[in-house]
């Protein structure tokens, strides 16, 4: 259970620190940095560069991304950005538009 | 916890509008603007340097900024509040602490400081008129006017500073708090001591 969720339904413009976990639900428009995993869930709406240790996306993200572990994108997952993380995964139908940058 | 709640946790830090329509948790940080259409809890160890809008708000944590509840604002053992509060139902426990103007009644704007006088205004005039006829009623009875036009209005606003407890010093007109001179006086005096040993 993350300790900072996001939920469906609530709109968060701004930046966004945490050293826990968060899940999105709802929608971030500006900066979403977390030390731990961010989850970007189906229907949330994401506008933001996200920092994270590792990243899960099922939504749709618009923003550059960092992870210091890995970055997973999700069959259903709408990415628009660069993706910098040392592993990178795209499942079958996730949609994706960015450069891939593996060399952390 | 419901599922549609959101939780900003203890080690979250969010700097900027906080908006939607349905329940949030502040465990954190929260700076700039909160504005939700669902219940608003602020934890124990929530901090929010912000305006709090939402249906209703609870209070355990510590708030800088106005708090508006369509419905109530409850503020329960430990909530710190510097700012204004203003909703239909207006609850403060022992052992919260607010320093701010409270006014219970309608929600809508947020409460701001230029509605004090008018207030003020609300609730003065009404004494007035109503001695006038009582005077007049009672020709013979000379003396009593004069205090029985103010007692009413003060014991109205006595009550109504009663139900919301530490709001007291507010209803005077807002100035700081005495300087602590004395205190700094008497370090200063210690420290001098000191040295002389």
């Amino acid at each position: 259970m993350a300790s900072t969720v996001i939920g469906a339904g609530i709109t968060i413009e701004g930046e966004i620190t945490t050293d826990e976990d968060v899940v999105v639900t709802g929608t971030v428009r500006g900066k979403l940095s977390a030390k731990e995993t961010i989850t970007i869930e189906p229907g949330a709406s994401v506008e933001a560069d996200v920092v994270g240790g590792s990243l899960v996306v099922g939504g749709a993200l618009t923003g550059n991304v960092t992870a210091t572990e890995r970055v997973d994108l999700q069959s259903g997952a709408r990415v628009i950005g660069n993706v910098k993380a040392a592993r990178v995964t795209i499942a079958d139908g996730a949609q994706f538009k960015g450069n891939v940058d593996m060399d952390v | 916890m419901a599922a549609n709640t959101s939780v900003i946790g203890r080690t979250t830090r969010v700097h900027g509008r906080v908006t939607g329509a349905v329940d949030l948790e502040i465990q954190g940080f929260v700076e700039g603007e909160v504005a939700v259409g669902g219940d608003v809890t602020i934890d124990a160890h929530g901090m929010v340097g912000a305006g709090v809008r939402g249906r209703r708000l609870v209070v355990r944590g510590a708030v800088k900024g106005d708090l508006v509840g369509e419905e109530a604002v409850l503020l329960e053992d430990g909530a710190r509040v510097v700012g204004d509060i203003r909703a239909p139902r207006v609850t403060i426990v022992p052992g919260a602490f607010v320093r701010g103007f409270v006014q219970t009644g309608e929600p809508g704007e947020a409460p701001s400081r230029a509605a004090r006088p008018q207030v003020a205004a609300r609730l003065a005039p009404p004494p007035a008129p109503k001695t006038v006829p009582a005077a007049v009623t009672r020709a013979a009875a000379a003396p009593p006017p004069m205090p029985a036009p103010s007692k009413p209005a003060k014991a109205e606003v006595a009550h109504s500073v009663a139900t919301v407890g530490s709001s007291t010093a507010n209803s005077a007109p807002r100035r700081p708090p005495p300087p602590v001179v004395p205190a700094l006086k008497k370090a200063k005096g210690q420290i001098a001591k000191r040295k002389e040993r």
